[in-house]
């Protein structure tokens, strides 16, 4: 766990701060982006968590412990670290960047080799083919692959990851995104993600830190409570007109509630159940009817715009 | 022009059996005396350059001092410099006086590209390294100083020819070396011998230059790019 209390960031030689008097909890195994526009003081704020910068006023706990508990660079070797510009070291190979921290904490190369190749293969790229290559031979999406391996070498349990998929082109970056959603599901590490775009912000968050010029905190909540209930008309301009839509992109046709469909329901066009309801409701739109039918588990319900439109107006949900 | 009169009227211009014949007496020692004087000179300064530009590049605001100085000790014509550092004691007539004169020759070039070198080093890289828990040691060792390279063994490439072209005019002051065949053969109106010390000083030249060059390229292996 990860706990801001009171922390302020003002620079020698400046009167406002970039980081305002900043409180919230990032809970074990959870993701918290922090999003805003530039000059709000998401990357500084993260940056003060492994001790880059240090803050003028309040604490940052991990754990329950200040973390100058211990120096700068042992702080840094147990928290992974990830930036938008990757910052691989050109002069190693693949598997000696992914290895950077092992190596610093010694582990023994047997277990260095084998961490190095299970997470190039996490992050699919195939170890016989880039192990021993060099960051210049690699695409930016590969790069920004290895960056993310790289951050999780030492398998720490906190992770830091400033705009990590920022660098490549937006096809690419959905996938990555994808990707580590899915592999985020499975290792669970605390996460404090900076991002300025409150889609990305959406999609990776289980909390959503919306900060605003000055580093004032706005609002801190579930991605789906931002967009009910935005807290500000700061935060309801900056989550933007179609946070209802972008709502709806949070859950799938498959965990709706849905009726059985009564009769053969024949002739209605067919809707898959992966598809997000945002999707689901454009396709229906698309081809003009209120009512679709959704196959799941070999049952056959009935999906309608008014069901949709419920969903769209319950302000109070939890999260699917 | 007398004396280039006098000297065709001696003989030929190479006498092929003086250069066998004092091959191992003169001239090898006066190719090892001047490798040495050039090898000495840049060990010297590169001792020098590394830590003083390492510290330019920290503190940019010591930059400007640092080259307007050795920048003023690059203009001083070498003549000059060989006659100031004989005034100077503890320096005197020899080698040490040419030593001294070369490795002040090559501090702006050394200084300048070790600083060039650490300046190119990607910001982005620094802080990763940084932000993985390297120390600043660490980080200058391991990351800034290899990346640093190549540009500063350019430098030692463009330093080391130049010194071994002053370092001729070093035997005026009794500095030994391949000038020395040259102001013999001056001084004797023998052709053969400033032929030689000539031909040789060049060749050493080229020598370094084309093997310090081949270490420069081989200090990146990780320019070659396989795009995937």
């Amino acid at each position: 766990m990860i706990e801001f209390r009171g922390v302020s960031k003002t620079y020698p030689g400046t009167e406002k701060p970039v980081v305002n008097d900043l409180s919230f909890e990032v809970p074990e195994g959870e993701v918290c982006v922090l999003v805003g526009p530039s000059g709000c003081g998401k990357t500084t704020s993260m940056r003060m968590v492994n001790r880059l910068i240090d803050p003028t006023q309040g604490e940052i706990l991990i754990d329950g412990q200040s973390n100058t508990a211990m120096s700068g660079t042992q702080l840094r070797r147990k928290i992974g670290y990830a930036i938008q510009q990757i910052g691989l070291f050109p002069h190693r190979t693949i598997a000696d960047n992914v290895a950077t921290v092992p190596s610093l904490l010694e582990w023994d190369r047997g277990r260095i080799r084998e961490r190095v190749d299970g997470l190039l293969d996490l992050v699919g790229l195939s170890p016989d083919d880039y192990r021993d290559r060099y960051p210049a031979e690699l695409s930016g999406g590969q790069q920004q692959r290895v960056g993310v391996a790289r951050a999780m070498a030492a398998d720490p349990p906190i992770m830091l990851m400033d705009e990590p998929f920022g660098a490549v082109d937006p096809i690419t970056r959905e996938r990555l995104q994808d990707e580590f959603v899915k592999i985020q599901g499975d290792i669970k590490k605390t996460i404090v993600f900076v991002t300025h775009d409150i889609d990305e912000a959406i999609k990776m968050g289980d909390k959503i830190a919306i900060l605003r010029q000055g580093g004032f905190l706005e609002q801190y909540d579930s991605p789906e409570n931002i967009l009910a209930n935005p807290a500000s008309e700061f935060v309801a301009s900056f989550v933007g007109a179609d946070r209802i839509l972008k709502r709806l992109s949070l859950l799938r046709v498959r965990e709706m509630e849905l009726e059985p469909v009564n009769g053969d329901g024949g002739g209605l066009p067919a809707i898959s159940g992966d598809l997000t309801v945002r999707d689901a409701l454009s396709e229906m739109m698309g081809s003009g009817t209120e009512r679709a039918v959704v196959e799941r588990d070999g049952e056959r319900r009935l999906i309608t715009m008014s069901a949709i439109e419920e969903l769209s107006q319950d302000r109070e949900r939890p999260r699917g | 022009m007398g004396r280039m009169h006098l000297l065709q009227t001696y003989g030929p211009l190479i006498e092929w059996d003086w250069i066998s014949e004092n091959f191992v007496e003169d001239i090898l020692p006066a190719l090892q005396g001047h490798i040495f004087l050039s090898a000495a000179s840049v060990a010297i300064a590169l001792a020098i350059s590394l830590p003083l530009g390492i510290f330019a590049a920290r503190y940019p605001t010591a930059y400007a001092p640092v080259t307007f100085v050795t920048g003023l000790l690059y203009t001083i014509p070498s003549l000059a410099m060989f006659g100031i550092l004989i005034t100077v004691p503890g320096i005197g007539i020899g080698p040490r006086a040419v030593i001294v004169a070369l490795v002040a020759y090559s501090l702006l070039v050394l200084i300048r590209n070790v600083v060039a070198g650490l300046d190119a080093v990607p910001p982005e890289t620094v802080d990763a390294a940084r932000g993985m828990g390297l120390t600043s040691r660490q980080i200058l060792f391991s990351v800034e100083l290899p990346l640093a390279l190549p540009v500063i063994v350019a430098g030692i490439r463009i330093a080391t020819v130049t010194i071994i072209g002053i370092a001729t005019i070093g035997a005026y002051i009794a500095g030994g070396g391949l000038g020395k065949m040259i102001f013999d053969g001056i001084n004797r109106g023998f052709p053969t011998m400033i032929i030689t010390g000539a031909v040789l000083a060049t060749a050493l030249a080229i020598v370094a230059d084309v093997s310090l060059l081949a270490v420069e390229r081989r200090l990146r292996p990780w320019a070659r790019t396989r795009r995937a």
